[in-house]
């Protein structure tokens, strides 16, 4: 059963992965970081995907209609620039918690399909064992 | 509930050692202690802050609800295999590392309720205070499988929270007062996670009793709170101008410092991160 840190650092062990971090979208603190951060700072960009998560959570526009049982409305947020992919997987607790797993891959050697499907499994993995 | 029971405010304490504060440390001694690495419990007027060799292992307060309803409530963990553990425990945090071991709730989610409450707690327990805190040295508190948090980063975490709830809506009054539907009618567009809040405002219940309720965390519950302040939704029931005799049994909320920001600070912090 794999704690944050681990859960992290398998992240990393995806093609083109620079950085990932678990982060609370409620409040924007980073609850575990590895790798590299867009800028270097970890603590900035984890308030600033926050920010994108919350909105994404937030807004009945991105929700796949009423979900009053607790699950995040939202799967997850992916942003594509001309050299990166940033992927945000929510994590579904059986807790009451506002989580997020973000993962930073490099463009070129990452594959992004691959990361979207990694990454949700260990969002399970994460909570669930 | 949790009833919080603060004695009448003493003397305030002499803030004239501007060196500490402008350098964003919340409690001089808590500063102290991290540089000296020391072991023991740190108690102050709002939470307890517990240290294993000057890291932040465990963090209480009677203004958040901690890791044991965080756990329950929503049934990750049976109530009865929480209380077992915790009789066999010193502290909540022997009892996760028990709980831990049993193998009774997989590692990540025990971290990430571990860190949820050591933060949240340690926002209320690092809170402007009236009074000087204690600090026990005591070999009880140790670093175990569970995280530990840096003192620094616990206060810059509290500071950036302070600015967070600021930001939202800078009256801090709904953060403690019995909470009343301030428009009924415009809940429509409310996200699920607060209109859990908006739903339980009763005019009885208070942020943390609702924090309570849906086992969540106080500091989250604060958030709502004063974002739907801000959109006019709710608001702190108003204080009786003559006030009546409290019927039996009747606890008055107790007033709280606890997120009356200090302007100044806040603003030092905004134009220092802003610079960054």
């Amino acid at each position: 059963m794999p704690g944050i840190d681990e859960c992290l650092l398998e992240a990393m062990r995806l093609p083109g992965a620079r950085g990932a971090a678990l982060v609370d979208w409620t409040s924007g603190l980073a609850l575990g970081t590895v790798g590299e951060a867009p800028g270097g700072d970890h603590e900035t960009t984890a308030a600033e995907a926050a920010e994108l998560a919350r909105l994404a959570a937030e807004h009945g526009a991105f929700s796949a209609g009423e979900s009053e049982d607790g699950r995040p409305p939202v799967e997850d947020v992916i942003v594509s620039n001309h050299d990166s992919y940033h992927l945000l997987r929510f994590v579904d607790t059986s807790f009451d918690s506002s989580v997020f797993l973000h993962l930073w891959v490099g463009r070129a050697e990452g594959n992004l399909a691959l990361a979207r499907i990694r990454l949700g499994e260990m969002a399970d993995r994460l909570v669930l064992g | 509930m949790t009833v919080v029971d603060i004695p009448p405010p003493l003397p305030v304490r002499d803030r004239s050692d501007q060196r500490d504060v402008a350098a964003g440390a919340l409690s001089p001694m808590l500063r102290r202690l991290a540089e000296e690495e020391a072991t023991g419990v740190l108690v102050r007027e709002h939470g307890t802050l517990y240290l294993a060799q000057g890291r932040v292992v465990h963090a209480e307060s009677p203004l958040a609800p901690g890791l044991g309803v965080l756990l329950t409530a929503h049934g990750t963990l049976a109530a009865t295999a929480w209380r077992r553990a915790t009789e066999h425990s010193t502290s909540p945090a022997d009892a996760a590392r028990l709980l831990l071991d049993a193998g009774l709730l997989p590692e990540g989610a025990l971290e990430l309720c571990h860190l949820d409450a050591l933060y949240d707690a340690g926002y209320f327990a690092l809170a402007p205070s009236s009074t000087p805190g204690r600090f026990r040295y005591d070999g009880a508190p140790r670093l175990g499988p569970l995280p530990s948090v840096p003192v620094v980063s616990l206060e810059r975490e509290t500071l950036r929270r302070r600015l967070l709830l600021h930001r939202l809506w800078p009256d801090p009054a709904a953060d403690s007062a019995p909470l009343i539907r301030a428009d009924p009618a415009g809940a429509a567009q409310v996200p699920p996670r607060r209109r859990a809040v908006l739903e339980r405002v009763d005019g009885a219940r208070t942020a943390l009793r609702i924090a309570h309720d849906l086992g969540r965390q106080a500091f989250h519950t604060l958030v709502d709170v004063r974002r739907l302040t801000a959109d006019g939704l709710l608001a702190p029931m108003p204080v009786p101008t003559a006030p009546d005799p409290p019927p039996a049994g009747f606890h008055p909320p107790a007033p709280l410092t606890v997120t009356d920001p200090d302007i100044a600070l806040l603003k030092r912090l905004r134009n220092a991160l802003e610079a960054l």
